[in-house]
């Protein structure tokens, strides 16, 4: 028998170590998930793209500390500035410079109008809540989904539900963005199916100190009820130009026009009686209440689901997909938000599922995420609340 | 009757305006420099005031000169440390370098008070309806602070020592220089005015508003308009500028819709650049 040199054996040992080795080297040098998040830290969307940044941030630690995931999660953070220009300069830098696979965050529809192309031209996926029905109709080759309802959903829910209030003749006053015609467009639609009508609508321009006069336009065909389509730095000088006018009017407004920390900076006889309404959380779904655990809070808003929704739908793509692209990404989401899978509700949870070689189907925080053709939801519940004293008070959810 | 409403809301808003935007032109008349930096000034001056107001208690009239005062001092701090330094680069370089000035002011800004809008501890009050025209008694104290202030600063530069040595070295630099006139102290004096006059117009826009770290920011562009369109130099200039403005772009409603209003100040630039290159008033300081 052959005797074993000392060579033969550390060739050996190197060999079995090697092979050993293997499955690790494979995982620790699986590519990893280059995130850009791009969201509102300053301008009007400021007070919502931190708590977004937060939900989306909480879910990666979740996901990373799990080591469920196997690959490493590299985040970049840009300030879009609720700014379209800002917005494109900082995605050109996530993309060319950071290298990211998916962009996720952008809050105005007009910033998500200007990033999108620049998204699917390089093949990055993106992810947003801006709801403006024009963007999910662009070219986007699929490279995009929403979580936010569109115009459509809104505009008719809104509708709906002002027409339930006793309106019958609505005034609309709102700031020119992507949203302003669609829903100025389903809103007459409920209106008139509902025996009223849209009488007047005026759109005006963000950044002025005052809408007096765009007031006195809006009220000139004698609405009785009004539809307030703006962003919080301009719905709260309207409602202020409201007031000292002495309107006295039912009033509507997007929640994120009003949240409790707008509602804190004007006198609580300004805001008395105004109505909002949100996309709102699946509050009852598994994915909110461990959404709610994971930020430590007792509740999240609408924006704040949504994100969580992202971040673990990302993660949850790219584990099925067995690659961290862009293209990956668009060709894989829909196998794991929508089908007969077993439902999860986080990212871990279906992290677990897909490693057992389950088919999974993501059911989230902000609801089921089923996505159609053009990267819309199928559907959502709405949530509105009336503001009593300055404080804002649930109402109802539909 | 509409008309004579449009004119009254150009009226309050253009009053509003004034005051930065003589903050503005007087910076040019005696540095020869447009100072962006007005923006994030103006900024500061609206959270001086909101601190004085908010936290201290103090009613409106205190809070407005603390808004005066510190944005004045903050005025003073940045030409002595960045701008002077800048100035000898030439124009640009000093435009420019005030650009990103402002941007690191009003960082400065967001990181003390963050980015959520804050409002004044003021009661809100309903319009007057005076012969079916609507005032509102903010505005019309808005408006007569705003006249009083620019009322005390032409007597300043009209009958003060001080004031005269300013307006001589807008005049002509090198003669003020010769007849013993210390440029460095009025550029500080200057400095100091023009930011106070900028951070007492932030608040003045945030009393009808409210106010957050951008609130300088948006309103820079209409302002810049009413000095050129006063002519950039000018001080009664930047009055008329500001009023010519202001009406104007409540004007515009008859025939455009409230989307395109700010376009009409910047039409109002291009038309008076056009016919009268140095603006309404010319550049003469005073």
């Amino acid at each position: 028998m052959k005797r074993l040199s000392r060579r033969t054996v550390l060739k050996s040992a190197a060999a079995a170590t090697a092979a050993l080795a293997y499955p690790f080297q494979v995982q620790a040098q699986a590519e990893p998930l280059r995130v850009g998040i791009l969201t509102p830290l300053t301008g009007a969307g400021g007070n919502d793209g931190p708590r977004m940044l937060k939900a989306m941030q909480a879910v990666f630690d979740e996901v990373n500390k799990s080591g469920a995931f196997g690959r490493k999660i590299e985040i970049t953070v840009e300030d879009d500035q609720t700014n379209p220009e800002a917005a494109v300069r900082a995605a050109r830098k996530l993309i060319e410079v950071n290298k990211v696979s998916v962009i996720m965050g952008t809050w105005a529809s007009a910033v998500t109008a200007a990033v999108a192309p620049v998204c699917w031209e390089s093949k990055t996926f993106i992810m947003t809540v801006s709801g403006a029905d024009p963007i999910t109709l662009l070219p986007h080759q699929g490279f995009l989904v929403r979580t936010q309802p569109n115009s459509r959903l809104q505009g008719t829910a809104h509708g709906e539900f002002v027409a339930s209030l006793g309106a019958k003749r609505l005034g609309i006053i709102g700031i020119q963005a992507p949203f302003a015609i669609p829903t100025k467009e389903y809103l007459e639609a409920v209106m008139k199916a509902k025996g009223g009508a849209v009488v007047s609508h005026v759109i005006y321009e963000k950044d002025k100190s005052t809408y007096r006069s765009e007031i006195d336009q809006v009220m000139r065909e004698k609405p009785d009820f009004l539809y307030l389509n703006g962003y919080a730095p301009d719905t709260v000088v309207v409602l202020r130009d409201l007031y000292r006018a002495n309107i006295n009017l039912g009033k509507f407004c997007q929640s994120y026009a009003v949240p409790q920390a707008t509602l804190d900076t004007i006198p609580p006889e300004v805001s008395e009686g105004v109505m909002t309404g949100q996309p709102s959380a699946d509050v009852e779904g598994s994915a909110y209440k461990s959404a709610c655990d994971r930020l430590g809070l007792k509740e999240i808003d609408g924006y704040v689901a949504q994100a969580t929704d992202w971040a673990s739908l990302a993660v949850l793509t790219v584990a099925k997909a067995g690659a961290a692209t862009g293209v990956a990404l668009k060709d894989t989401v829909r196998k794991v938000s929508q089908g007969g899978g077993t439902k999860v509700y986080t990212a871990v949870e279906g992290l677990k599922a897909l490693a057992a070689g389950k088919e999974i189907n993501y059911e989230g925080a902000s609801g089921p995420c089923d996505f159609n053709e053009i990267g819309d939801i199928s559907g959502c519940r709405f949530r509105y609340m009336k503001v009593a004293k300055g404080k804002l008070e649930f109402l109802k959810l539909v | 009757m509409e008309v004579a409403q449009l004119v009254l809301n150009g009226v309050m808003a253009g009053t509003v305006l004034a005051v930065p935007a003589i903050g503005l032109t007087a910076i040019f008349a005696v540095l020869r420099f447009t100072n962006f930096a007005l923006a994030s000034h103006m900024t500061i001056g609206a959270f001086a005031g909101f601190v004085a107001n908010t936290t201290f208690g103090l009613p409106i009239v205190p809070s407005l000169a603390t808004a005066f005062l510190v944005s004045g001092f903050f005025g003073w701090m940045s030409d002595e440390f960045v701008l002077r330094r800048l100035r000898a680069s030439g124009f640009v370089t000093t435009a420019i370098g005030s650009i990103a000035l402002t941007i690191a002011l009003e960082n400065f800004v967001r990181f003390g008070f963050g980015n959520q809008m804050r409002g004044y501890d003021l009661p809100l009050r309903r319009d007057w309806v005076i012969q079916g025209l609507r005032v509102s008694p903010q505005q019309v104290e808005n408006l007569a602070i705003a006249v009083v202030v620019v009322a005390l600063l032409f007597a300043f530069l009209a009958l003060t020592r001080t004031g005269k040595a300013m307006r001589a070295v807008a005049d002509n630099p090198m003669l003020a220089s010769i007849k013993g006139i210390n440029s460095d102290t009025v550029a500080r004096l200057v400095s100091f005015i023009a930011m106070g006059l900028a951070g007492l117009g932030g608040m003045l826009t945030g009393l009808d508003t409210t106010i957050d770290p951008l609130v300088g920011f948006r309103t820079i562009l209409s302002v810049f308009a009413a000095a050129v369109v006063g002519g950039l130099g000018s001080i009664p200039g930047a009055v008329v500028g500001a009023l010519v403005v202001g009406i104007g772009e409540e004007l515009s409603l008859l025939f455009l819709t409230p989307a395109y209003r700010t376009a009409v100040g910047f039409l109002a630039i291009l038309l008076v650049l056009t016919l009268r290159p140095r603006g309404i008033l010319g550049q003469r300081a005073y």
